[in-house]
């Protein structure tokens, strides 16, 4: 639950906070958005070079993760279809 | 890389302060973005909430691969569906799922989804001639940016409110999912060690 809070709490205090200011900020969010990736990025690669038990592990992780992308995509392009004959879409 | 040169324990506490500070403002960032964005919301709309169907069903979709990708990889169930409830936003998903599950698991996270949009774009022109939707299912929450100009163009300018309405739908979903899956995970496993 303390996850939910921290990780939500930001979300949604920016889709708030955004929302009450729509009218009055017409900021340009891409530039922070790009240092703030960049920093995220560089720290998630830290974390992964630091680790000699992970940095092994990466060859079976990249298997596992296309494994999982693949299914991922076939789960929802087959769910779609299926909802498109159901449900008229538009 | 850096990580690698072994300056380890000593810099990784500033390492994780960055992490979290950072990922705590792309959520407020995103969050603020899509405050912001008054067309976004017009356009969704306009087009009618029938459309959301798309978005709702891709996150099942996803969310069920990575279950039975999970299962027939035998990996943790939870981190497996964390993982590909990232819908294709890797910057967002690798992150999260790190700070919830371990770096392992953060690389994992980022390379599931940055491999989705890597194959939503390579097999645009196949996944056209499935399904008008197809490729929107494929690209989850990256249809609302970086393989949007590769579905309209192959798939035609009709889908791309569409594209534009599910990738972003997607991309507030995401964060909610990863958590979700995590607290899920953690109750039920304190459930059962109980």
């Amino acid at each position: 639950m303390v996850d939910f809070a921290v990780f939500v709490a930001p979300l949604v205090a920016g889709i708030l906070t955004g929302y009450a200011l729509r009218n009055r900020l017409h900021a340009n969010v891409s530039r922070a958005t790009f240092a703030t990736i960049l920093a995220l990025t560089f720290s998630l690669g830290f974390s992964i070079g630091s680790n000699n038990d992970v940095l092994n592990s990466l060859p079976r992780v990249a298997w596992n993760a296309f494994f999982m992308a693949v299914l991922a995509i076939v789960f929802s392009v087959a769910l779609v279809e299926l909802a498109k004959r159901r449900v008229k879409l538009t | 890389m850096t990580g690698y040169s072994g300056y380890g324990s000593a810099s990784s506490w500033a390492v994780d302060l960055l992490f979290t500070g950072s990922l705590f403002l792309l959520l407020f960032i995103m969050g603020l973005s899509f405050g912001l964005d008054k067309e976004a919301i017009l356009k969704l709309k306009q087009t009618g909430l029938r459309i959301l169907i798309i978005p709702f069903t891709v996150a099942i979709g996803s969310i069920l691969g990575g279950l039975v990708g999970g299962l027939i990889l035998r990996l943790d169930l939870f981190a497996s569906m964390a993982a590909t409830a990232g819908f294709g936003w890797y910057t967002l998903a690798g992150p999260m799922v790190g700070q919830l599950f371990g770096a392992e698991w953060g690389a994992m996270g980022f390379a599931v989804n940055f491999i989705r949009e890597l194959l939503t774009i390579v097999t645009v022109t196949w996944m056209a001639k499935v399904g008008k939707y197809a490729p929107i299912a494929s690209g989850g929450a990256t249809t609302m940016d970086t393989t949007l100009p590769a579905i309209v163009r192959y798939s035609g300018s009709d889908v791309l409110v569409a594209a534009f309405s599910s990738g972003f739908t997607l991309s507030l979903l995401a964060p909610f999912c990863i958590v979700a899956i995590s607290t899920l995970g953690r109750l039920l496993f304190s459930v059962i060690c109980l």
